[in-house]
């Protein structure tokens, strides 16, 4: 294993140090917003990274987080271990008895509210892939794709919290949401996996081969592996220690997942993903469990990645008004359009579907997760990443006033 | 709410005289008449060995009719309680299915899984009569819920019950906790308080309706897989009934891959098991 030396050390741990705390400050500023701690992360990122202190005194920042050295590896080790992990616990989030429970109702709902944003987010990148940036027309395909899953995503965490303030959580419009935005988060991570694997590869057999494999994953590991962790889970609550075993070795099973989806092609974020499920859906995988899986990730590795987006990018220099004006329009468009219509079919009135459609309009954390993953793959370009994050951000931080406004008209 | 016909699925088992002594006894409770069926042949020989065992459960005379089926014993019981209008059938059920009696199905998962008619699963008979001291009743949001519990204290009463524990779900603790992660450590802790006070609050508005002076209730919420974690308290409290609502929807094979709420139950019986079910009941 090789090793720092002590004054690199002694630069990394300041520099978690630092990103820590500025993201936790920020974090309660925007608690005092009532808004998600992920909109103060990437401030938090911004005020560090090249946007703000960058742009003020280049030479702080180069000095902070000088890119390349040993540190920045091993920081973007980190992050990429943050996504790994983010992505487990969106998979246990993932709550299949709840999307059984609603039945028919809540695949409709969500396949409405899945392809009717997929097909805008899809059309528009497609016919006009230059005014997107995207030099190689060849890959206009799979940007569109990509374009298309991005729109179709949700913030389940953030549709929560809004349902939790309404007090309408639990009622019967609350869990059709809940489980919708479930089944748009599975399907759109499968379809976003496939899009990944496709970069660089031609001819149908291959995106045929990566689409078998993806289903198949996802199969064996809700039948198979959900019966092994059914199995392992009840020696480990019993003979391991509280809670450090479960904590161990569900975290080993999520990089092990991941780890075999980036083998065989998949992206990790995937394998973590549907352990994460597999795992979550086991009676033995108690609530406690989940809460302190939870309290862990997203209190330490969410806040370092969510730091980490502000200092790898240029949120200035990369704003582009018409792009996320652009993105903006057509993330509002479809998401409203798609999920008010599929709410409404489940029986629900125009002005109850449209407050559910702007709950289900909040990207949140997912949205930076997807655009991070896509601009390190080379498949959008860093305007593209910065106007995918102010739609997150907006789409958060306006979905709660408007359902809200909505509902109470 | 009172079973007026109560069914017995009645075979040639080491229990057999057990589970009828329970049957008699519990028609008399109810004041109900009893039809017994048996999947077999109708030879004089069955008919006297039934009739014998009547005479040594029932002690006094009560109403009993015998019937006699051929064919799948599932299918056969469950036809017998649609055409004798059967409001409670009374069953004897392992505790424990084996492996590919837990996907092919056996006979009394069978009839639990498709019954119409309310179901009384009894693992534990005793000819002596088992009386119903600890009594778990499902409070999870379901057609029978209210009944479920009005049973339940109804049968507290009869039997002097020394618990009636009702048992309620707490749906997406984790995912509520999580969504409620930016808050301080007094405001999680109340946010965790008020989520269990809601639950708690519907299942005291659910009793107010239902009469059960000198009973000693225990309220209790848990997390986590609903059906896995009821079995397990009952379990836990050693009870000696478990009463649930009967599901919406038939239960399938896929529900067996997959198990769900009841299915939990079924595989593993925690002790004897009473689903409530109304659409042939008449209501008292």
């Amino acid at each position: 294993m090789g090793k720092l030396s002590h004054a690199d050390v002694v630069h990394l741990l300041i520099q978690l140090s630092i990103m820590l705390l500025m993201a936790r400050m920020l974090a309660e500023v925007a608690r005092k917003f009532k808004q998600p701690a992920v909109i103060g992360e990437i401030i938090a990122g911004l005020l560090l990274g090249p946007t703000v202190l960058g742009m003020i005194n280049p030479d702080w920042f180069q000095t902070l987080y000088p890119v390349p050295s040993a540190n920045a590896t091993i920081l973007s080790g980190f992050v990429q271990v943050a996504v790994v992990m983010l992505l487990f616990i969106a998979g246990l989030e993932v709550d299949l008895h709840i999307v059984r429970q609603q039945g028919k109702q809540a695949i409709f709902t969500s396949l409405l509210g899945l392809m009717i944003p997929f097909a805008i987010g899809f059309i528009f990148p497609y016919y006009f892939p230059e005014f997107f940036g995207i030099a190689d027309t060849t890959q206009n395909l799979i940007f569109a794709l990509f374009m298309g899953t991005a729109m179709a995503i949700t913030a389940l965490p953030v549709i929560v919290r809004i349902l939790m303030d309404l007090n309408m959580f639990k009622s019967r419009m609350g869990l059709l949401i809940v489980a919708s935005a479930m089944i748009d988060d599975v399907v759109g991570w499968l379809i976003f996996s496939v899009v990944l694997s496709m970069i660089g590869k031609e001819g149908n057999m291959s995106i045929g081969y990566t689409i078998l494999l993806a289903i198949s994953f996802v199969a064996i590991m809700l039948t198979l592996g959900r019966g092994i962790f059914n199995r392992v889970l009840p020696w480990v609550n019993k003979k391991l220690a509280w809670p450090g075993g479960v904590l161990s070795i569900s975290l080993a099973l999520c990089f092990l997942g991941a780890a075999f989806t980036e083998f065989i092609g998949i992206h990790a974020i995937f394998g973590a993903f549907i352990v994460g499920i597999a795992l979550g859906d086991s009676e033995h995988f108690s609530e406690r469990a989940k809460e302190i899986v939870h309290q862990f990730i997203n209190n330490i590795f969410a806040p370092l990645f969510f730091v980490s987006i502000g200092l790898r990018v240029n949120f200035i220099t990369n704003f582009d008004l018409s792009l996320t004006l652009i993105i903006l329009v057509i993330a509002f468009a479809g998401k409203i359009i798609g999920a008010g219509l599929g709410t409404r079919l489940g029986g629900f009135t125009w002005r109850e579907s449209l407050g559910a459609a702007f709950g289900m309009n909040a990207r949140g954390a997912m949205e930076i997760i997807l655009g991070i993953v896509a601009l390190e793959n080379g498949l959008i370009n860093e305007k593209v990443f910065v106007s995918l994050v102010i739609m997150a951000l907006v789409t958060s931080m306006s979905s709660g006033p408007l359902m809200k406004w909505m509902l109470k008209k | 709410m009172n079973f007026q016909r109560i069914g017995l699925a009645i075979a040639f088992s080491p229990t057999a005289h057990a589970i009828l002594a329970e049957a008699v006894k519990i028609a008399r409770q109810f004041n109900a008449s009893l039809a017994l069926v048996h999947v077999g042949l109708k030879s004089d020989e069955n008919q006297a060995k039934i009739k014998q065992m009547i005479i040594g459960a029932a002690g006094d005379p009560v109403q009993v009719s015998i019937l006699f089926r051929k064919g799948n014993p599932a299918d056969e019981i469950l036809k017998f309680c649609k055409e004798e209008k059967i409001d409670l059938l009374i069953a004897g059920a392992l505790k424990k299915e084996n492996l590919i009696g837990h996907y092919i199905g056996t006979t009394a998962r069978n009839i639990m899984r498709k019954a119409n008619c309310s179901l009384l699963m009894i693992t534990t008979p005793a000819v002596a009569s088992t009386s119903f001291k600890n009594i778990v009743v499902n409070a999870e949001d379901s057609a029978y819920i209210q009944d479920a519990i009005g049973i339940a204290c109804q049968l507290g009463k009869l039997h002097h019950a020394q618990w009636i524990h009702i048992v309620r779900e707490l749906k997406l603790l984790s995912l509520s906790l999580s969504a409620s992660d930016q808050c301080t450590e007094e405001e999680y802790e109340l946010t965790k308080q008020n989520l269990v006070r809601e639950e708690i609050t519907k299942v005291e508005e659910m009793l107010s309706r239902i009469p059960h002076e000198g009973l000693k209730i225990n309220i209790k919420v848990v997390a986590g897989k609903s059906g896995f974690e009821l079995s397990k308290f009952a379990e836990r409290k050693h009870a000696d009934l478990l009463i649930v609502g009967a599901p919406p929807r038939k239960f399938s094979i896929f529900g067996r891959a997959f198990p769900r709420d009841l299915e939990y139950v079924f595989a593993d019986l925690p002790c004897n098991l009473l689903m409530i079910n109304l659409k042939e009941v008449t209501r008292g």
